[in-house]
């Protein structure tokens, strides 16, 4: 068994929203160059875990063509189809049991360009009722949630672009995102185009193309790659039920039970105090107040102080997605991972014009499904 | 208790997908077609020569740029012969799509068998070479077929 | 290596079978679920975790999972979804396998599915090589005739299938009728497992070599059925397995791994360079299989084999690749009778993918047959007799480039 994993290598793409190179190219280009940047060969890997679904591939079996492209060819490789977080957990546990001790996990898609995110996000809700009614979709069950979530706690509409403009402009210093806005505004953000109210275009996240790959390492063999990894101490993922009508859009219960575990593997008992900072996946601007809270990083409801105080910029008190987060970039099924390889650039001291100072111990998440039904948690300490 | 179902019509819309391939192992396989040569490319580290070739090398993820020209004639791999359509029914001329390996390459090409009478006399590794379309224009039809020797 | 890790249930949603228009994708999984806890004491609050996966562009729903999240009892459980083609189910099996070995998770039950009359299979599979093959259309292939098609992607209907066939077939020395009779033999199979689609009791090699051929030397009959079914299984640490007094019947995992090579057949995209009738990916990954569990001579140390075989052909050549018999050998071993349910190695005592083939299911079901020849439960006159101490269950899929393998068995690898 091996008792510890970590972070040793980390590397995105610059994400676009119309790579010029096709996604075999991308992902090629990618993983030869961390490999390069990290002074090893893809015989250094014991396994492969990819992310990516044959919907937003548009191709059954989406990895046939990608696995030459990572150095898996003759190797062991698998295949998680849910947001590369997951893969990176999947390899986690690969990794514990000390059956191996090296991973390469990478996700990838060509959301930018290939397809439309609403129309494959469509295709996971029920066939037979709400497809064809149309009403509840992502975007619909964000906005039922954003709704509920200002009427509660007076979070107004100019909080929300002050929250949304924070992340623009941190995506603006962040050299991977595909989104640069430098004349944002909580004007220009409150005019943009109403989509479902309150939700307006610019709430929405960047999707993208791109991808993400993350080496992983037991204690064991860490150090023969870097002096600065990245431990995952917490792992938690937990699923909530699918019918939005049957869920607590606000209290997000599974989330926390997520967190809960995660910090409890990593010996955390207060992560307001504890956690320096959070990259988390928020498929819409508005998500990041309640994400936030269920993760106990903000006292429910404060989403309206948090934006006044600046409590979650930067240079606040708990920064969260000093990356821009997703509304940066969003190559699905990359997003979760880019989180955990942010974080880690983070505590490594490598986050150029966005980084925090001091930070040690960061709280990752992923999530996938409408309305964050499915999410994922990871602490990583320096 | 009684159950009632219904069938729910839909569409998975594959048209709604743009899709970015990259094309360096075709492009250069049939501009050598136009000039009724077989390109591919070859990896300078293991030596594995691919047609067509893609820009990189798989066995040792590397980029590989060198082009070579591998011979017309090579030998018979798989090869199946087809006798009914999809639906079972039995074809008039029943033809024989093969995979060859020509001489100085480490790909298997597929194609269409030619120069047999008796489909139950063609071997696997009888030997056969590359017949071209009258006109060639750079284009994957230019390789008509193979054809025994 | 790892926590040892036993399967303690496989359980079925029914029969399967090629249409069921009264139930949608949830409710073909529920009762599965339901099965496999029934057949122990465990409840849904028993279960730490949940891996599940099929093949969805087949059904048209993306990532069903969150929609049959109550149907499994996942709602308020860790969820994690593996899909890796055919080789899905046994993929999935192998999370769940990690789950527990790697102590995050003690009880921890695994689903494959696919619902095949949903959807409509042949896009699902077109869908594989679709970007590719319309960038072939770029280049200016022969398109005024089927033969110009055949030529570009490769043997006809049955794909590249007909081609590792016939490649076989000049390896072993071998002809279309020991394909014919082991496609007999399956069928008869199937008859004695009350799971399985195509049950035909005696089927003989006359009734498969009357069926038409699609392309030489596949037939109809050496070819698999699009099913509806489900599996479930559940995996437990060595710890809860004592705890809850199952160790008597258990299949413990004794050896795993996955593995890839490239997409081989249809490949004029990148050049093909692997043989896919050669699959050194399947020997590479046995071999680290066997060695993990303590095998050193799989001919003798192997009691039963569950292979992957979409095609007929293939039920003789995997058992050679997994190093069973000896290249070549199969053939001649089926014609004295080794692979039969009382032979020398039964091969597919299940009857196996030709027989029944719910893709997302059917790398699963391999590893939840060779589970219950292990543990002694095969119903219906499909369990082996002899003594099986170890079994191997094996998947493929791709473009016939990645494989699965696992060997359970009856006592753990010691630690
Ligand atoms: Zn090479």
């Amino acid at each position: 068994m091996n008792e510890r994993v970590a972070v040793v290598g980390y590397k995105q793409t610059k994400h676009t929203i119309d790579s010029p190179v096709a996604r075999e190219r991308m992902v090629y280009e990618l993983v030869k160059s961390l490999y390069h940047d990290m002074g090893i060969t893809k015989d250094d890997i014991d396994t492969f875990v990819l992310a990516s679904n044959d919907f937003t591939d548009g191709r059954t079996i989406s990895e046939v063509f990608t696995v030459p492209r990572i150095g898996a060819y003759m190797k062991d490789e698998t295949k998680v189809e849910a947001d590369g977080l997951n893969a990176a957990l999947y390899a986690y546990m690969r990794i514990l049991t000390g059956l191996y001790n090296t991973a390469l996990v990478i996700g990838f898609s060509m959301a930018g360009s290939e397809f439309r995110v609403p129309l494959t996000q469509s295709y996971t809700m029920d066939p037979a009722y709400e497809r064809p009614r149309g009403i509840i979709n992502f975007y619909s069950t964000a906005a039922l949630q954003a709704g509920a979530y200002m009427k509660k706690y007076k979070f107004t509409d100019e909080d929300l672009a002050q929250l949304t403009l924070k992340n623009i402009r941190n995506a603006n210093n962040n050299p991977f995102a595909a989104r640069k806005d430098p004349g944002a505004s909580v004007e220009k953000i409150l005019g943009s185009r109403p989509l479902y109210l309150p939700l307006r275009e610019a709430h929405v996240s960047t999707y993208a193309d791109g991808a993400c790959a993350v080496v992983l390492s037991s204690k064991k063999t860490a150090k023969k790659f870097t002096d600065k990894p990245v431990w995952i101490d917490g792992v938690g993922h937990f699923m909530d039920t699918y019918y939005v009508g049957d869920r607590d859009l606000l209290a997000m219960e599974h989330l926390t039970a997520a967190a809960k575990k995660a910090y409890k593997m990593a010996g955390i008992k207060n992560p307001k105090k504890e956690i320096d900072l959070a990259e988390i996946h928020t498929n819409f601007a508005s998500e990041e107040p309640v994400l936030t809270e269920a993760l106990g990083l903000f006292k429910p409801g404060s989403g309206k102080d948090v934006v006044k105080s600046g409590a979650s910029a930067i240079t606040g008190t708990l920064p969260v997605n000093p990356s821009g987060g997703p509304l940066g970039a969003n190559p699905v099924n990359a997003t979760g991972l880019i989180r955990l390889a942010e974080a880690s650039a983070q505590l490594r001291k490598e986050a150029g014009q966005n980084q925090i100072k001091g930070a040690k111990t960061a709280v990752v998440h992923a999530q996938d499904g409408p309305g964050a039904q499915l999410n994922t948690v990871f602490i990583v300490r320096r | 208790m009684t159950q009632e179902t219904r069938i729910i019509e839909s569409t998975w819309d594959l048209t709604a997908y743009q899709f970015k391939i990259e094309a360096d192992a075709l492009s250069l396989f049939v501009k050598g077609l136009k000039d009724r040569k077989i390109l591919g490319r070859k990896c300078g580290t293991c030596g594995t020569v691919y047609v067509p070739g893609p820009t990189y090398c798989r066995k040792c993820l590397i980029d590989i740029d060198q082009v070579v020209e591998v011979s017309q004639e090579g030998r018979l791999d798989a090869f199946t012969v087809s006798l009914a359509d999809v639906r079972g029914k039995a074809v008039d001329n029943p033809f024989i799509s093969c995979t060859v390996k020509l001489d100085g390459s480490d790909s298997f090409l597929m194609g269409v068998l030619e120069g047999w009478t008796d489909w139950r006399s063609v071997k696997e590794g009888m030997r056969v070479k590359v017949v071209w379309k009258d006109v060639t224009q750079g284009a994957l039809a230019d390789l008509s077929h193979f054809q025994l020797i | 290596m790892g926590r040892n890790v036993a399967i303690i249930s496989v359980g079925y949603n029914g029969r399967f079978i090629s249409k069921r228009p009264d139930i949608n994708i949830p409710e073909l999984i529920q009762p599965a679920v339901n099965n496999a806890l029934g057949k122990t004491k465990l409840k849904p609050e028993h279960i730490d975790a949940y891996v599940v996966g099929n093949m969805h562009t087949f059904e048209g729903v993306n990532q069903p999972h969150l929609w049959a999240s109550d149907h499994f009892n996942g709602s308020g459980k860790p969820v994690m979804r593996i899909a890796t083609g055919g080789t899905t189910g046994a993929s999935v099996y192998q999370a769940a396998y990690y789950h527990v070995a790697s102590g995050m998770y003690d009880v921890v039950m695994a689903i494959g599915w696919e619902k095949q009359d949903e959807g409509d299979s042949q896009v699902g599979l077109m869908g594989i090589l679709l970007p590719e093959a319309f960038s072939l259309f770029h280049f200016g292939p022969d398109t005024s005739s089927d033969r110009g098609i055949a030529g570009l992607g490769g043997g006809g209907s049955t794909g590249g299938a007909a081609f590792q066939a016939m490649s076989y077939l000049t390896r072993a020395n071998a002809g279309i009728e020991h394909i014919d009779r082991v496609a007999a033999l399956m069928r008869s199979n199937a008859a004695k497992n009350p799971y399985a689609h195509l049950q035909q009791p005696g089927c003989t090699e006359a009734d498969i070599a009357g069926t038409p051929i699609i392309s030489y030397p596949l037939r109809f009959g050496h070819t698999c059925p699009t099913s509806c079914g489900a599996i479930a299984m559940i995996l437990v640490s060595e710890e809860k397995a004592k705890k809850f007094g199952l160790t008597d019947r258990v299949a413990w995992v004794k050896g795993l791994g996955s593995g890839t090579s490239d997409a081989t057949t249809g490949n004029l995209i990148e050049g093909q360079i692997t043989d896919p009738a050669e699959q050194q990916i399947c020997k590479i990954t046995a071999k680290k299989v066997y060695s993990m569990a303590g095998i050193k001579d799989p001919r003798k140390d192997i009691q039963v084999a569950e292979v992957y075989s979409g095609f007929s052909h293939q039920d003789l050549m995997w058992p050679e690749r997994l190093g069973l018999f000896e290249e070549g050998m199969a053939p001649k071993i089926l014609d004295k009778g080794g692979y039969a349910i009382d032979g020398e190695l039964p091969i597919n005592p299940s009857g196996g993918v030709t027989s029944t083939n719910a893709i997302g299911a059917s790398a699963m079901v391999r590893v939840g047959e060779a589970a219950l020849q292990v543990m002694g439960l095969a119903e219906g006159g499909h369990q082996v007799k002899r003594k099986i101490e170890n079994a191997v269950a094996h998947g493929w899929g791709g473009l016939f480039q990645f494989v699965t393998i696992t060997v359970l068995g009856k006592t753990p690898v010691k630690k």
